[in-house]
């Protein structure tokens, strides 16, 4: 059996594999497809503080190699996520992150209080999403004012703060500096790129437009994510979790030359909803083939050639 | 964790490809022997180099004791080209291999009251299912663009035919919504079943309404994940008064007509 686990300043996994949030629900919807229990951790869908009703227009669109999405964080609220889905997920085994959406400072610091008052051990800050008008974008985009936010949920929060980084921003490094100075435990990255999807078709003389703007995400969006973490590695002390168009094993281990400490996988669970699982079983078959015991030892080597 | 619960992941077998009517093919697709499924559910396909599965309502599928039977076993789907997806599909060969997960969703009530099904265009299926299911019970009366578009191969299994244009021959001319009057009057159904394009729904949702009739719809929306997680297909429901959102692939495609905000 080789060994699996990330265990880095206040990340511990037991196997690197992660699902992204707004890609898994809150779990339970996949039992159909796989055993849940095996996963890294899963990152639930955002949560705010009251339940959000989401978008009202079309919310998806398939773009080449992708997706556009436009959800508008549509989510039960906390008190319903404390009182229905935690139990389910804690009766289950189940490690997970929780993904908070504040609509300013103070929601997410109360966001964070419920969650430490509930013990639960680690949370993801959803500084980054492109599809509310007001709140989380601003977060992500300045340096100063992410600060301020991730040292007032530091105060009031133990367990592993991680702050999910935008990629639409100039330079990420000095966001997720500032992330790292205020107290995060770690940062992931990437969020949804900006797009917009668009199909036109032409019958009986006349044009036909459908489009979502909304996040792009997918297989399309893999090398943004990879230079993304590239960058971050070379200016964090803290563990960064990659993520962004992984869809295979050979995906993951291109994010682990880039030096991340753990991926969670997106989009892809909607292609193929027992890709985690299976990305799991080749990661360990490969390393079992191959002579490394640790994972650890296998990212020491993938490292060895990732470019500086 | 049984394996009973993980058996929505299914790869399947062309066991029959034809096309039926205008760009509209009848696809047959040799399941697991565990597969299950019920009227107005339906599966969703992994077209190659597709992010988004498509997702197809189930025509027919055989099961039960007759395993002598050729369709035994066997799901079908019939599908309008529309796209790269459908293209993709539309060009599967038989012993092909099909990757789909299923059966999602919640279907249409089953019980035997006097049912009458409404079709428009590709939605036929779904309703044709509900009739096979309910052994031929129900009555299914189907709208279509013109001839062309009838599939050929439920052309004797339709009660009544509407084409838009009237070169359906001797039946009706004009849209089934036309017709939906005379037939409740006739017909007298203590419950309607429609799948359709989102115009024929509404419209038979309100007629439904109006006769005091229970009326079932079943939606189409754009599909990411099929399964309830991406909150991509959400419709509104009022529910007595209070609006809340649904998933047409989790909590639908099937829903009563007078819970939806059209
Ligand atoms: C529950 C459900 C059951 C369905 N059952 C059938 C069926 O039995 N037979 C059938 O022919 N079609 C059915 N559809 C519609 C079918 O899924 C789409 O026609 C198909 O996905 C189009 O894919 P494409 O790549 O060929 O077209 P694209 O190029 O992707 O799009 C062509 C057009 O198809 C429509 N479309 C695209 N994706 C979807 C989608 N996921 N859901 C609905 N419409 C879409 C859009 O209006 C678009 O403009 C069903 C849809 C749903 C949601
Ligand atoms: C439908 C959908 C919903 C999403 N919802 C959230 C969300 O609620 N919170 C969040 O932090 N990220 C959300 N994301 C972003 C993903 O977690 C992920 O960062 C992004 O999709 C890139 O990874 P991928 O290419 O593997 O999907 C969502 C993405 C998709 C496609
Ligand atoms: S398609 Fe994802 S929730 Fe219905």
């Amino acid at each position: 059996m080789v060994d699996l686990s990330v265990k880095k300043e206040k990340l511990f996994l037991k196997n690197p594999i992660m699902t992204a949030s707004g890609t898994f629900g809150y779990a339970d919807e996949f039992e159909d497809f796989i055993d849940v229990s095996r996963l890294g951790a899963v990152v639930t869908k955002a949560i705010s503080l009251k339940p959000r009703p989401g978008n009202s227009w079309n919310r998806v669109i398939e773009v080449t190699s992708g997706m556009i999405n436009s959800i508008g964080l549509e989510n039960v609220g906390i008190e319903k996520f404390i009182s229905d889905k935690l139990p389910v997920l804690r009766k289950k085994n189940i490690d997970f992150v929780v993904n908070l959406a504040g609509s300013g400072m103070d929601e997410y610091v109360e966001l964070a209080r419920i969650c430490d008052a509930n013990k639960i051990h680690a949370v993801e800050l959803n500084v980054s999403c492109p599809n509310v008008k007001s709140g989380c974008l601003e977060f992500g985009t300045d340096a100063r004012t992410l600060g301020e936010l991730v040292k007032s949920v530091r105060e009031v929060y133990n367990g592993c703060l991680i702050v999910k980084l935008t990629p639409n921003v100039t330079r990420i490094e000095d966001i997720a500096l500032a992330a790292q100075e205020n107290g995060a435990d770690a940062v992931s990255a990437i969020n949804t790129l900006k797009g917009l999807g668009m199909k036109l078709s032409f019958k009986n003389g006349k044009f036909y437009r459908e489009q979502v703007i909304g996040g792009f995400s997918g297989m399309a969006v893999k090398p943004v994510a990879l230079g993304v973490v590239n960058r971050l590695k070379s200016v964090l002390d803290i563990p960064v979790i990659g993520l962004g168009g992984i869809a295979s094993m050979q995906d993951v281990l291109e994010f682990f030359a880039v030096g991340a400490d753990a991926v969670q996988i997106g989009t892809a669970n909607f292609t193929t909803p027992d890709i985690s699982v299976r990305i799991i079983d080749e990661l360990s078959a490969f390393m079992e083939e191959n002579g490394f015991r640790t994972l650890e030892e296998l990212k020491a080597v993938l490292r060895h050639f990732s470019p500086r | 964790m049984t394996i009973e619960k993980l058996k929505k992941m299914n790869k399947g077998k062309v066991t029959h490809i034809e096309r039926v009517a205008n760009e509209m093919f009848l696809i047959k697709i040799k399941t697991a022997p565990d597969f299950s499924s019920k009227p107005g559910q339906f599966i969703s396909i992994l077209c190659d180099g597709h992010t988004m599965r498509r997702p197809f309502s189930i025509m027919n599928f055989a099961k039960g004791n007759c395993s002598t039977a050729p369709d035994y076993g066997v799901i079908s789907l019939l599908f309008k080209k529309k796209g790269d997806g459908t293209a993709y599909i539309s060009a599967l060969k038989v012993g092909d291999t099909v990757d789909f997960i299923g059966a999602m969703g919640n279907g249409f009530s089953l019980n035997n009251e006097k049912i009458l099904l409404v079709g428009a265009g590709v939605g036929v299926a779904p309703v044709y299912y509900l009739k096979k299911y309910l052994n031929d019970a129900p009555r299914l009366i189907a709208g279509f663009q013109n001839a062309d578009e009838i599939p050929a191969c439920l052309k004797d299994e339709i009660d009544f035919i509407s084409t838009d244009d009237g070169s359906g021959g001797g039946q009706g001319k004009g849209s089934i919504i036309d017709f939906l009057e005379e037939e409740i009057r006739e017909y007298q159904p203590d419950r309607i079943c429609v799948c359709g394009p989102h115009i024929v729904l509404k419209l038979t949702s309100e007629i439904a309404k109006a006769h005091d009739i229970p009326c079932e719809v079943a939606m189409e929306k754009t599909m990411a994940c099929s399964i309830g997680v991406c909150r991509g297909c959400v419709i509104t429901l009022n529910k007595n008064g209070k609006l809340e959102n649904a998933s047409v692939c989790k909590d639908g495609p099937v829903f009563l007509g007078e819970e939806v905000v059209w």
